[in-house]
């Protein structure tokens, strides 16, 4: 945690290490450069749009122009990984497969895809990794630090590591949703009947045009008719996690509801982080009063029936203007921002009051800082860790609230995929032949939330190996009854 | 008499959050971007509608100050004077609604409360008292899962195995026992006869143990983790050197401490509990109160969910004052220290 005041303080040593030691740093910086090669047009393209936003905020819209010419121009430099260049789409022409990667069978050309991204973002992970440990080693001045010790008690917490890898292989799939998913939301699941297709009619030996929602149509899953995980439709299509009622692709949904998930609950969880870590300074600093008030407004919210509120304000501000914000997922996150913090202000309490009593706090406001220096310099590095730990345990709880509320049809607004909406799809044919549609997305919940509390759980242990379980946050973590 | 005053400042702490939780509801309400009167009509806009729109705003007090109608709104609320229903069961008193509904709520809360607690609790000790056993990592690990599980999704999965539960096992649920359907309200007339009382449990064990998941898990971590630290301290290493049966030292020694923690999970179930049964409830086709709230909310009846959300606040706020006084008989020390 101390981390950053060493290395700020030593920088200019670290440069001297560098340059007395360049080998490590070219070599990890040329094989991080080889490693952007096959995203490179992905990365300038979202950094282009990202560029493209900021322009259009600014009155007047200077330099629009150029911003549509970089993109363009942004936009002809190839990724490696995608759809464009690894298609897994095509049809049967009667003796082989048209328009798929290198002839191969739609399945085999998704999941050659999928495997290719997975060991890429896997292999860009570890080349962090690699490049921290580098660091540590040739260059960074101090043998140790107290971060060091967290590391070596985190790398021997298997439960940490089950953690670890469930929520990086979540990133993933956020992170290349687009890419990874077997066709597009755009195509399959918001305009299928703007979308063409080509596939081999068996019957008459040739192959037909027909919308992709035509297709979707004729390969329902309700009981009777059934696409099941694994299997092709008579289109052709592969389906690896199975179709929906309504005939659209499953992995497709959930790959962009884990993006809409994650989005909305690391926004819900950051709003409720800052709220918590500015008052558990505040409170730690001032105590008395301060602190008194903190407590009863903590308390007042935390007697709200949290997943009463979040529905009843879901369903009145679904028509304003900010309801209409992604899908109304912003105001799904603002709301549970704004009623969750007291469970991670709880959280924080302890260790800020802890801090506030050391000795060094007392020597600086002796030396006449700043409170709110003191504040972010000597507490808050103390307790960010805490938030981490907590915060992550939050996420899941986030993540089934908003799955609760598309579940009873509210909060996310259809068409954008969400997955308790597609347990709700489900809900009728689970004892039935289609049981994925609704087993699927719910096992995939209940193995994130448990991978979240997992890696808490490894934080926390890693952080702070005397403290056990905080009862505080216990309710947090399950999203209030969800 | 420390204790005592340790109690009524409790008490006197809980006022701001019932005066708080009825502020934002009438907030919610009163000012928010929907009219309640509008949302009760729905779209027509002849002039019949136009003068019954007038009439229940009247009714309503909506044609009043704000400030005017946010006292009248808290006044009703401390007075219990909760108001009617305007869409659900028009022209009925929201008393008479609760009193039909909360029942059916009631009877599954206080089942997925016990299951919880002969669960989770027992399962959570035995993981403590033999800690790092595989055992215990069973359990611990079954806990968590458990706990991860959405109430919702579970619910889906209960009722589907359940009702197909001859395919799936070869033993029909429907007709092991009393015979009773899978979904559904548990009936609850003349529970004093046996068969009816038995056919009620059974019929809500399923959509209780779903409602409990989640308490149950943590009471199960909570459980194991005071057990652990318990087993450590001083009094019983003293009370196992003093030749104390192993019995005494478990019960009385162990046990009785272990709980202390415990005591806010299982209180703070409440919270789980008001939230999961709108989802249960809604899976399980049980017509209970948090039922009615999702209608309510739905289908615009702003006026009966104020009432409603009052009526929930002060149930969390009851169980945190019920908490306290248990922390007070389980624990001699409360009252004594200043924290």
């Amino acid at each position: 945690m101390n981390q950053d005041t060493e290395t700020q303080s030593t920088t200019g040593n670290a440069l001297d290490a560098v340059r007395a030691n360049p080998r490590p740093v070219a070599v990890w910086g040329a094989v991080a450069a080889l490693l952007l090669l096959p995203e490179l047009g992905a990365v300038l393209a979202s950094v282009a749009e990202a560029v493209a936003i900021l322009v259009s905020l600014i009155p007047g819209d200077p330099g629009a122009a150029l911003v549509t010419d970089i993109q363009r121009a942004v936009g002809d430099i190839p990724t490696l990984l995608s759809r464009e260049t690894i298609p897994n789409r095509g049809y049967y022409d009667g003796s082989q497969w048209q328009g798929t990667f290198a002839g191969l069978e739609p399945r085999d050309a998704w999941l050659l895809r999928a495997v290719l991204i997975y060991t890429y973002a896997l292999l860009v992970f570890w080349w962090v990794v690699v490049g921290y440990r580098w660091f540590r080693s040739n260059y960074r001045v101090s043998d140790w630090t107290p971060f060091d010790d967290m590391l070596d008690r985190f790398r021997t917490h298997r439960w940490g590591h089950f953690g670890l890898l469930v929520v990086v292989l979540f990133l993933i799939l956020v992170v290349f949703a687009p890419s990874l998913s077997t066709t597009t939301v755009d195509q399959n699941i918001v305009d299928p009947y703007s979308h063409e297709i080509s596939y081999y009619d068996h019957e008459v030996e040739s192959v037909e045009q027909t919308t992709v929602g035509t297709a979707n149509r004729e390969s329902q899953s309700t009981g009777e008719e059934n696409i099941g995980p694994w299997t092709y439709d008579d289109y052709g299509r592969f389906h690896p996690f199975g179709t929906l009622p309504s005939g659209k692709d499953l992995f497709t949904f959930i790959a962009a509801g884990a993006r809409v998930s994650l989005v909305i609950g690391l926004v819900a969880i950051g709003l409720a982080g800052l709220i918590a870590v500015s008052l558990a300074l505040l409170s730690a600093y001032y105590q008395g009063l301060v602190d008194l008030a903190v407590v009863l407004s903590s308390d007042s919210i935390q007697g709200l029936p949290s997943l009463l509120i979040l529905l009843l304000l879901s369903v009145l501000l679904s028509d304003t203007w900010i309801g209409g914000i992604y899908s109304g997922g912003f105001v799904l996150a603002l709301i549970y921002g704004a009623i969750s913090w007291p469970f991670l202000w709880r959280a924080l309490r302890g260790p800020a009051l802890q801090t506030a009593g050391e000795e060094w706090v007392d020597a600086a406001r002796n030396f006449g800082q700043a409170p709110h220096t003191i504040m972010r310099k000597h507490i808050l590095p103390y307790i960010a860790g805490y938030l981490l730990v907590y915060g992550s345990m939050s996420l899941g709880g986030a993540i089934i609230s908003i799955a609760g509320l598309s579940f009873l049809g509210l909060g996310i607004d259809a068409p954008t995929p969400e997955w308790g909406r597609a347990v709700n799809a489900g809900q009728e044919y689970v004892a039935s032949e289609s049981w994925h549609i609704s087993l699927i997305p719910g096992v995939l919940i209940t193995l994130l939330v448990t991978g979240f509390n997992a890696l808490g759980d490894g934080i926390r242990d890693a952080i702070d190996p005397q403290s056990d379980t905080d009862s505080g946050t216990e309710s947090a973590a399950t999203g209030g009854g969800a | 008499m420390s204790r005592l005053r340790y109690f009524f400042k409790r008490l006197l702490l809980s006022l701001p959050v019932l005066v708080f939780g009825t502020s934002v509801t009438f907030l919610a309400i009163h000012a928010g971007p929907v009219d309640p009167v509008a949302a009760i009509l729905g779209t027509q806009t002849d002039a019949a509608s136009q003068e019954e729109y007038n009439r229940i705003r009247r009714q309503l007090g909506l044609h009043l100050p704000l400030w005017q109608q946010y006292i009248e709104f808290m006044i009703d609320m401390a007075t219990l004077d909760l108001g009617q229903s305007w869409v659900i069961s028009p022209k009925t008193s929201t008393e008479t609604l609760i009193s039909a509904y909360a029942p059916r709520t009631l009877w599954l809360g206080f089942w997925s409360i016990l299951i919880a607690i002969f669960v989770g609790v027992p399962l959570g000790f035995y993981a403590g008292m033999r800690s790092n056993t595989s055992a215990d990592y069973f359990a611990s690990v079954g806990g968590i899962v458990w706990r991860a599980m959405p109430n919702f999704w579970l619910a889906v999965i209960l009722v589907a195995f359940l009702s197909q539960s001859q395919e799936f096992v070869g033993v029909s649920w429907q007709t092991l026992g009393p015979d009773v359907t899978v979904t559904g309200a548990a009936p609850l007339q003349n529970l004093s006869d046996p068969n009816n009382l038995l056919a009620a449990i059974k019929k809500v064990f399923p959509a209780a143990l779903v409602l409990g998941s989640a308490s149950m898990g943590n009471e199960m971590r909570i459980g194991r983790t005071a057990v652990l630290e318990t087993i450590n301290k001083n009094y019983v290493q003293t009370a196992r050197g003093k030749g104390v049966s192993r019995r005494t030292l478990v019960w009385k020694h162990i046990f009785r401490n272990a709980f202390i923690p415990l005591v806010p999970i299982i209180t703070g179930e409440a919270f789980v509990l008001i939230g999961g049964s709108v989802l249960v409830e809604t899976v399980f086709g049980i017509n209970g109160i948090g039922y009615l709230f999702y209608r309510a909310s739905v289908q615009g009846d702003l006026p009966l969910v104020g009432s409603l959300m009052f009526v929930f606040i002060l149930v969390i706020v009851f169980v945190n004052i019920l908490q306290d006084l248990l922390y007070i008989l389980i624990d001699p020390r409360i009252g004594y220290s200043d924290t």
